[in-house]
């Protein structure tokens, strides 16, 4: 057992960290409920020249509470940082308390899926997860129970006998889920982890980490899937370009999503008499208007979506095409990030 | 929730890992090839009718086969990799994200690269002294200097896997260049050489002079192991001040 005492809410050695209004940049903070258990203080972390994570200030408690950003956002870098794998070169960062870098024995109540698809190739499915308890300090019965409930967890129970050199990217993953689940963590940082899993292991997984939220534990998960995100959790911390750009509620910030102007391209045969309907009637708040193209601008993507085409119809136009140009995430951190200064 | 892993406890579970991933079929078939050839030349020393002094031309050969090329490069292969393939693979997270200290984690790597390292040398030496037919001396000092070498030299490639990505290419760089070339210079640049403490061991036994090798038996050992010692010091800084991927 631990000698670690329950996760503070505030370290005494510390200086009082922000509250998590302070770092509510986009407006949608929701207040932490019960003690703080992972945090970061003004934290920066450059490479050299690059600056990879930049004055990031965070708090999250219990709960499942998802990283989200484009590929190369910084997320696996801060995730790094939390679990003490590399200094920050600015800041604080504590989990539960505590600096994993330095104390051991908070080490024995965080599990990482690391990003990278590495595993032991020589050890089975079984094996290596046997080997990630006995690190935890597992042994005999409980060692047993842990290693089977873990693989449990992922579908794996009976890959006993193949190595996990021969595995799937998707079983591979699942191996790492495993691994980071067998010492029962207070903590759980996934980075990527639902990367390769098909989609009734993905809604298995999300239903455990909901259950495992349920009872108490830290979940923190990075994603560059929106949708995924959505279904992950209520919480989330939104990085761009290595800085926090927004933080707190999912569904104020899906909200605020939708707020923000959306492009809108129409190919059409008529660009010049659909672009002229739009703005007459109101749909669209600007037009750019090109040879067989409208590119619209609206903050009501539901209504122009229902009244282009019978416009485009009315006026004779054909309508081949209509496609939003700016669903995407780096569109939409953008803007959060543009919203922010 | 899980405690602390004990000293012990964490070595095992290194060592055993570290084995498991270390020990593949390409190289244990090179390193078993490289040793059959210093048996053969030793075979071919031995029953040789031109040779004028069969011990000092045997511990010559010993000093030039075995303990430039085939201990140092075992011990290169495999302890470079023990912890240098799993920080270049991405492995060592599992091992560093975990309630244990990081010196159990070295000694863990340095025992499993000795014990991988053992089987391709020790036997390979021992035999080729039998053939060398040189008495039991070579044998002896064949045995000892094999044993004091692969763990100075396993200890010093665990350091240097920490230290630089391609650790391999950087040590065979280490073997031609220090203990092959500068390590010959004088008594100074010897001292700082794993193979004028083995030389030292190899002449201090047989009562052959060797160049370099005149350390008694006790300082030869005690030598080596000031090295060992310091590399693995060196390891357990640097794989605690080390940023893992």
């Amino acid at each position: 057992m631990s000698n670690l005492p329950p996760p503070p809410s505030s370290p005494a050695s510390q200086p009082p960290p922000p509250t998590a209004d302070a770092v509510a940049v986009a407006g949608i903070a929701k207040p932490i409920e019960g003690p703080v258990m992972v945090e970061a203080a003004g934290v920066t972390k450059s490479f050299g020249n690059v600056v990879a994570v930049s004055d990031v200030t965070f708090q999250v408690g219990a709960g499942v509470t998802a990283l989200l950003g484009p590929n190369g956002a910084g997320k696996s870098t801060l995730f790094r940082m939390l679990c003490g794998l590399t200094p920050p070169t600015r800041g604080t960062v504590r989990v539960l308390g505590r600096d994993a870098r330095r104390e051991k024995v908070v080490r024995g109540r965080i599990g990482l899926a690391p990003q990278q698809d590495a595993l032991f190739d020589r050890l089975t499915a079984h094996e290596f997860v046997r080997f990630a308890g006995e690190t935890h300090a597992l042994s005999g019965a409980a060692l047993d129970a842990a290693v089977a409930e873990s693989l449990s967890h992922v579908e794996l129970v009976d890959q006993t006998t193949k190595i996990v050199g021969s595995f799937s990217k998707g079983m591979r993953q699942r191996v790492k889920l495993a691994a980071a689940l067998v010492n029962d963590p207070d903590v759980l940082i996934l980075d990527e982890p639902l990367t390769g899993l098909d989609p009734v292991q993905r809604n298995r997984m999300i239903d455990l980490f909901h259950d495992l939220a349920e009872r108490g534990k830290c979940i923190l998960v990075s994603s560059h899937v929106l949708d995924e995100v959505a279904r992950l959790g209520s919480n989330v911390l939104v990085i761009s370009q290595g800085r926090l750009a927004a933080s707190g509620d999912y569904r104020a910030l899906r909200e605020l999503m939708d707020d923000r102007p959306h492009r809108i391209r129409l190919r059409t045969d008529e660009p010049r008499r659909v672009a002229a309907a739009l703005i007459e009637r109101g749909v669209a708040d600007s037009v750019e208007v090109a040879s067989t193209a409208v590119v619209a601008s609206t903050v009501d993507v539901d209504r122009f979506g229902r009244e282009a085409a019978p416009i485009a119809v009315e006026h004779g136009a054909q309508l081949n095409e209509l496609v939003p140009l700016d669903d995407d995430l780096e569109s939409v951190f953008r803007y959060l990030v543009e919203r922010r200064r | 929730m899980s405690g602390s892993v004990g000293f012990v406890g964490a070595v095992r579970l290194t060592l055993r890992v570290v084995v498991r991933q270390l020990l593949t079929r390409g190289r244990a078939l090179a390193l078993v090839v490289l040793g059959a050839f210093l048996a053969l030349l030793s075979f071919a020393v031995g029953s040789s009718d031109r040779v004028e002094d069969p011990i000092e031309d045997g511990v010559r050969l010993l000093d030039l086969a075995g303990f430039t090329l085939l201990v140092p490069v075992v011990a290169l292969v495999f302890a470079a990799a023990s912890l240098g393939d799993l920080r270049e693979d991405r492995t060592l997270v599992y091992l560093w994200l975990r309630p244990i200290g990081r010196a159990p984690v070295v000694i863990g790597a340095w025992l499993g690269s000795i014990i991988i390292s053992l089987p391709f040398t020790l036997p390979a030496l021992v035999l080729s002294g039998v053939l060398l037919d040189a008495g039991s001396d070579v044998v002896v000092a064949a045995a000892a200097a094999t044993c004091v070498g692969v763990v100075a030299y396993t200890a010093v490639f665990v350091l240097l896997g920490l230290l630089v990505r391609n650790a391999v290419i950087w040590g065979v760089g280490y073997v031609l260049m220090w203990e092959g070339l500068i390590a010959q210079f004088g008594a100074a640049t010897a001292r700082a050489a794993i193979r004028g403490y083995t030389r030292s061991i190899l002449a201090s036994i047989t009562d052959v002079e060797l160049n370099l090798g005149e350390l008694s038996l006790m300082s030869g050992i005690a030598g080596a192991l000031i090295i060992t010692m310091t590399a693995l010091v060196l390891a357990v800084v640097r794989l605690g001040a080390m940023e893992i991927d």
